[in-house]
């Protein structure tokens, strides 16, 4: 640690340097994990705050909520209980006069059913018939007010926003929650036949107990939402990639280092300083610039987080974060392991002469 | 009494038609109190000799002795011990730690070896007599060739070897401080009983040797030309 910090504040400029990339990649790094995070809980607020364990879909969907549709015959087949509840969704455009329209998704649920009771309002009311709503927060942002008269795509029938819940998007869009009735009214279905799109329950084994039916863990159902799995997909190998390149970094300018550096390892081997003590440096190293560069990295990503947006699907998981973190503190490590094999193998001869 | 000992040292490099035979049936003593020179041209197996005395490299066949142990049967920990302990090196190149002030070239080697070196006292006189003591707040690259290898010297002997093996210590020093150097080395064999040994060119250090070899064709002689071993 002695030989390590001493050069690092010798060598200032060359280690800022080195310092300032391990920077770049973890603020980048931090960023994407934020979006990444971000996005994954917009396409699955809404899903999170009903608790489902499994959802209850039409066989023929294709895991599809949009594509499902369930009859009255199989719901009453079904035998719900409290821990059940009837969804209808939905994709609809909303619109005002004077204030942009606002692409939603539409869930049409049952008021005696759980998740209509526990429902959260952040302000004003449930709704309470089949003409009045409860928004997403994003509403609010917009400009958007309670009692404010809204439509739905080219209907002419008018809806009153009575309250908004926070956290409550579906596949990044907001949610608009109604009534069941007010679903089958924008689905244009025939009234008396079709109950709704899914079931959803908070146990994991429950059977829609029609064979026309199929049951699916919240897990499966959540990961075959529409571009869900592919958009993580990508951040993660975004994210793996970045990883990988900082090890890369530090493994080439530690390399790069210690190669100008060997005649003096040499020499210092040759006093009988041992071997370990000068791996232990260049680890030593790796380790604080790595450090040094993670907690730049971490504070311009607090910065950020500050002056982002509201809106901006952004979420910083602390604890994901702090894993990264060490990762690349990892990373940082093994990138060190191929200059410290160096040093471990130096032969005092070989510069001395002889 | 003899603090290093070589005994039919061979050193070969290379194989088959390319198998050089750098150091031939090498016998060489050392004791407390003296100050040995080995001469020679370029390539005559001199810094091989040293490596070999320094326990930095085994002979192809032979025994090295160092304060009564056999070198050449310790490990590479072993032989890295006997170094920090006993062996004090003093080289041409690359001698320093580039981003360590002199006062902190000697820290670090407190830091490897905490006991067993010149305390504060010692250690005072010492950059008086080589004169650097107004040196030690400066890194290498502010300090010229001459007082490098002055640095270089007092580093090697704040860790108060028995032994200390040099490889051209005067290389880059004026005549004035090559007399200073020669004094040093010979008050540190007489006073302190040090067994010192110094590879050399410079003729400018003869006046301060006990005894000065020469190393011809990888055979060790005496001055005068008359084989050791003989």
């Amino acid at each position: 640690m002695y030989l390590a910090l001493k050069e690092i504040r010798h060598e200032k400029l060359r280690y800022s340097l080195i310092v300032a990339m391990i920077v770049m990649i973890t603020y980048l790094i931090f960023i994407l994990s934020g979006l990444a995070t971000g996005l994954a809980n917009e396409n699955t607020q809404a899903i999170d705050s009903w608790h489902a364990k499994s959802i209850v879909l039409d066989r023929d969907a294709n895991v599809n909520l949009s594509q499902s549709t369930i009859t009255n015959e199989q719901v009453n087949g079904a035998q719900l209980t409290k821990s059940q509840a009837l969804i209808g969704q939905s994709p609809v455009v909303v619109k005002q006069n004077n204030r942009k329209k606002e692409s939603a998704q539409f869930v049409g649920l049952k008021g005696a059913q759980y998740i209509a009771k526990d429902l959260v309002i952040s302000s004003g009311r449930k709704a309470q018939n089949n003409h009045e709503l409860v928004a997403d927060q994003q509403f609010k942002m917009d400009g958007y007010r309670l009692g404010n008269q809204v439509k739905f795509n080219s209907s002419s029938t008018q809806y009153t926003i009575v309250g908004f819940t926070k956290n409550a998007k579906l596949n990044v869009a907001p949610v608009v929650y109604g009534s069941l009735k007010t679903w089958q009214t924008l689905r244009n279905l025939p009234s008396g036949n079709l109950a709704g799109s899914a079931i959803v329950s908070k146990t994991a084994k429950f059977s829609g107990r029609d064979k026309g039916l199929k049951t699916y863990s919240n897990s499966y159902f959540i990961s075959k939402l529409p571009g869900y799995s592919a958009q993580n997909t990508t951040f993660g190998f975004m994210i793996g990639f970045l990883m990988v390149i900082s090890l890369v970094i530090i493994a080439v300018f530690l390399y790069i280092l210690t190669i100008q550096a060997l005649p003096m390892y040499a020499i210092l081997r040759a006093q009988g300083i041992p071997a370990a003590r000068l791996v232990r440096t260049i680890l030593s190293q790796s380790l604080i610039l790595m450090a040094c560069g993670i907690v730049i990295g971490a504070i311009l990503t607090a910065i950020t987080a500050k002056l982002i947006p509201f809106g901006a699907p952004i979420f910083f998981n602390v604890p994901m974060l702090s894993a990264m973190a060490v990762g690349l503190l990892l990373m940082g490590i093994i990138g060190a392991a191929i200059p410290a094999r160096k040093i471990a193998t130096v032969d005092p001869v070989q510069v001395i002469g002889g | 009494m003899a603090v290093i000992e070589l005994k039919n040292i061979n050193k070969y490099f290379g194989s088959g038609t390319s198998k050089v035979h750098v150091l031939s049936d090498v016998n060489f003593t050392a004791e407390r109190g003296q100050l040995i020179l080995v001469v020679g041209p370029s390539g005559s197996g001199k810094s091989t000799f040293l490596t070999i005395a320094g326990g930095l490299q085994t002979p192809s066949s032979g025994n090295v002795i160092i304060e009564d142990q056999a070198v050449d049967q310790f490990s590479k920990k072993q032989r890295d011990e006997l170094r920090l302990n006993h062996v004090g090196f003093v080289l041409q190149a690359y001698s320093l730690v580039p981003y360590l002030k002199v006062r902190e070239q000697l820290e670090l080697v407190t830091k490897v070896k905490p006991k067993g070196n010149l305390d504060d006292r010692e250690l005072k006189e010492l950059l008086n007599q080589l004169g650097i003591d107004d040196l030690v707040n400066k890194y290498p690259s502010q300090l010229s060739g001459g007082q490098t290898q002055r640095v270089a010297i007092a580093r090697a002997l704040y860790a108060n070897p028995e032994i200390v093996l040099a490889d051209e210590p005067t290389a880059a020093l004026d005549s004035a401080r090559v007399i200073v150097v020669g004094k040093l080395l010979k008050e540190l064999a007489k006073t302190r009983n040090k067994a010192v040994v110094v590879v050399t060119h410079d003729a400018r250090l003869t006046e301060f040797a006990d005894m000065t070899y020469e190393i011809m064709d990888g055979k060790l002689y005496l001055k005068d030309l008359a084989p050791v071993d003989k």
